[in-house]
């Protein structure tokens, strides 16, 4: 996949769209990748606090947190998660939150 | 690319004792069964269009006879006369790095060991057996990618292949059984977890505690209108997901069944119910008792099978009208042309729903959603599987139904990515989540 | 002539014979998960329905081939046919013979133009070693061969000599898939009714 370009360098991103190097990401990136990835043109509040909220636990663990975490942590419901973000928690919030691609059936 | 990167210095690191030992483990894989399907091809082509990566992408290399040629002519090679004797007639050749390159693009590159070649070609080749074998050769010599070997690790250390703490899956289970006592409004219905002497223990894939928990909730609905007495274990028996099956290294697929059989035989369950998931079905049910070398001392069913026992002795009772957008139904290879399972799924979902249609062809028959052969962990390949995707996407489209209900959590992650890169504007469940839907009780 | 076919076919038979046993080498799998159909079923399966026209989207899309392969495989066995009632002196009753001209014609121009789809399609011809091409022209040979011997049995010598050749190469190259098609769709069969999956129950085309 061809860098995604980003205040004049180049983002590296796996063949998925996955951050290459999950450090380079940023509150303007996630912006970027949300037009990008999931085809949002906006980020809503709900957006915001579910996407911090995994980039906070990716920082603190090194992993993505269970989506259980994420409503309890946000106080956004199951299912608004999966309205906020088309591909789901995985291909969606947590790409988006910057984090590697998570291992398994996804 | 760091992996591709990655892959591509491996291969150029082989030395003289690895193609020996790719060799070696090829061989002890070859049974007479191989080494009569590795001696039988005639190059008729025929089963170029059987293959959903040549449907998509018609070149030489997506054939699926070329794909065993490359395995073939190692074999005539190494392991017969005429090989030896007159390679270039008969095609044969060294295992050196450029074959072993071929080999990897070939087995993990354009192929999920779906299998809907072998019954399509004019012999008779079931041809995933030899890319198994294959795969197992390439592992041997440090060749498997390293997200698919990845998945596996995960299960290996952390006895899931998310790496999910025994925590988080305990908290996920208690707070899923809130949430379906909620909906059912009973505050007796449960997910119970470690009961002893329950008559089954349901497995899941680590997919739903992780980020799509309402599967887990929809089959415990099942089993709470069924009154079912089950359990789910906390230990590494929870987890149906097999990657082992996919990088082929039967030591390690081993040992991830060894976790289920362990739980069974730590909580004295009767039968072993395995989730909606083909690969884990196909794993656990058929490849299971093979990597162990032992026979279960227990029974194993499908979750599908399961709903249809239900339905057909009146455990439950559905409500077709509950479910009246037009459905169609994805046949996952693992669990249909390699597992069996083909009418069961069919029969619940007739009940259960107002409008069914199949896609064309179907059953045995069907094309694999692309996401097969832990082409999903393999980032490498991503462009492929996408592109290979398109036919079932093509499917879908042409059936008209808004929501695709897939007995697969594998295939339900591809046919999202499909959803959205074919714009095919579908839902997609499991079967589950249908029978759940449409569950009245009669109390 | 008489001695140089029955020699190559006593070779074929040997050599045909000894593949048979190497593979055989190779030994059983012993299986322990618990058989969901039958592997008996499955093959029986595999040898009839299972081998339909209809039952096989690789040959609907593929018609044409799939006629010129029968015509071909038609032409060859009666060829074979035709060289052992010659060998024995037999002469085949006019209609018989009117039939075998049919079948070793219609063979000959089957082998050719699997021949000719070989060479032209980019992607067969990436798929086909020399044997490819050996193994189809010695045996369209045969049959072209036997065809023109009942119209001139002064040709019977040339035939003959390439029916031993086309006996002697069977078991080097691909024709030995005349005992491995029997073995490999047994195998094929007996692992997908072990499975439940041979016979299928429904319609999967529908
Ligand atoms: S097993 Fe499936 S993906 Fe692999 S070559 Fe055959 S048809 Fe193609
Ligand atoms: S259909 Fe079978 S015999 Fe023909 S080319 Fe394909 S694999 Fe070979």
């Amino acid at each position: 996949m061809s860098p995604i370009a980003f205040n004049g360098t180049a983002v590296e991103q796996n063949e998925e769209g996955f951050l290459v190097d999950p450090s380079v990401w940023n509150e303007e990136l996630a912006v970027v990748l949300a037009k990008a990835e999931e085809g949002l043109d906006q980020l809503t509040d709900d957006h915001w606090s579910v996407i911090r909220f995994i980039r906070n636990h990716f920082n603190e663990s090194g992993n993505a947190p269970m989506v259980r975490s994420m409503c309890k942590g946000t106080g956004v419901p199951l299912k608004r998660i999966y309205e906020l973000f088309p591909s789901g928690p995985a291909k969606g919030a947590c790409k988006l939150a910057g984090l590697p691609k998570p291992d398994g059936c996804v | 690319m760091p992996e591709l990167d990655e892959l591509e210095s491996r291969l150029d690191a082989l030395v003289e004792g690895d193609f020996q030992r790719g060799l070696e483990v090829f061989r002890s894989k070859l049974k007479e069964a191989e080494a009569s399907y590795l001696n039988s091809c005639v190059h008729c082509g025929l089963c170029a269009s059987s293959c959903h990566y040549h449907r998509a992408d018609a070149t030489l290399e997506n054939v699926p006879a070329h794909k065993l040629d490359v395995i073939a002519a190692v074999f005539k090679r190494n392991f017969t006369a005429m090989g030896r004797v007159a390679p270039g007639l008969v095609g044969a050749r060294t295992f050196d790095r450029e074959m072993a390159k071929a080999w990897v693009d070939a087995v993990f590159g354009r192929c999920s060991l779906c299998g809907r070649c072998s019954i399509n070609c004019t012999i008779g080749i079931a041809m995933p057996r030899i890319f198994r074998a294959a795969r197992a050769a390439l592992g041997a010599m440090g060749l498997t990618p390293s997200d698919l070997q990845a998945t596996v690790d995960n299960s290996l250390q952390h006895g899931n292949n998310m790496a999910i703490t025994q925590e988080d899956w305990v908290e996920t289970v208690q707070w899923i059984e809130e949430e379906l006592q909620m909906e059912v409004d009973d505050p007796e219905a449960k997910l119970p977890l470690d009961k002893k002497g329950a008559k089954i223990l349901f497995t899941v894939n680590p997919r739903e505690p992780k980020f799509f928990p309402l599967s887990l909730q929809a089959s415990a609905k099942v089993f709470w209108a069924a009154k079912e007495d089950w359990t789910l274990s906390s230990d590494p028996g929870w987890d149906l997901t097999n990657y082992g099956l996919f990088n082929c290294k039967d030591d390690e697929a081993g040992a991830i069944t060894q976790n289920l059989v362990d739980a069974m035989e730590r909580l004295g369950c009767k039968t072993l119910v395995i989730g909606e998931c083909g690969h884990g079905y196909g794993a656990a049910r058929w490849e299971g008792p093979e990597w162990l070398q032992k026979s279960y001392p227990f029974e194993i069913k499908s979750i599908l099978e399961l709903m249809d026992d239900y339905l057909r002795e009146g455990r439950i009772h559905v409500d077709p009208s509950k479910n009246t957008v037009p459905v169609t139904l994805h046949d996952p290879c693992n669990l249909v042309r390699h597992g069996g399972i083909c009418e069961a799924q069919r029969r619940v979902l007739r009940k259960s729903v107002t409008t069914f249609t199949e896609m064309t062809p179907n059953r045995a028959e069907n094309f694999c959603c692309g996401g097969g052969g832990g082409q999903l962990s393999m980032a490498r390949y991503k462009n492929r599987r996408i592109q290979s995707g398109g036919v079932k996407a093509g499917q879908i489209k042409d059936t008209g139904a808004k929501i695709v209900v897939a007995p697969c959590h594998n295939c339900i992650d591809q046919l999202m990515e499909l959803n959205k890169e074919y714009k095919l504007n579908v839902q997609i469940k499991t079967v589950a989540e249908m029978v759940a839907d449409a569950i009245v009780t009669t109390a | 002539m008489r001695l140089l076919v029955l020699a190559s076919a006593i070779w074929t038979i040997l050599a045909m014979a000894f593949l048979h046993h190497k593979t055989k080498g190779f030994g059983k799998r012993t299986l322990f998960s618990k058989p969901a159909g039958s592997p008996r079923k499955g093959a029986l399966y595999a040898f009839t329905r299972g081998m339909a026209p209809w039952a096989k989207e690789s040959v609907m899309l593929n018609l044409p081939s799939y006629v010129a392969g029968m015509a071909f495989h038609a032409g060859v066995f009666s060829a074979f046919g035709l060289m052992c009632l010659a060998l024995l002196g037999f002469e085949l009753p006019f209609f018989l013979l009117v039939i075998a001209q049919v079948f070793t014609l219609l063979g000959a121009i089957g082998g050719l133009s699997l021949f000719v789809k070989r060479i032209v399609k980019a992607e067969l011809r990436g798929l086909s070693c020399p044997d490819d091409f050996v193994s189809n022209l010695l045996s369209t040979a045969f049959a072209l061969l036997a065809f023109l011997w009942t119209l001139v049995p002064s040709m019977e010598s040339l035939w003959l000599a390439e029916g031993a050749l086309l006996l002697i190469y069977a078991p080097i190259g691909k024709i030995r898939h005349c005992l491995f098609f029997f073995t490999t769709r047994y195998h094929l069969g007996a692992f997908f009714g072990r499975r439940g999956t041979f016979p299928p129950e429904g319609n999967s085309h529908a």
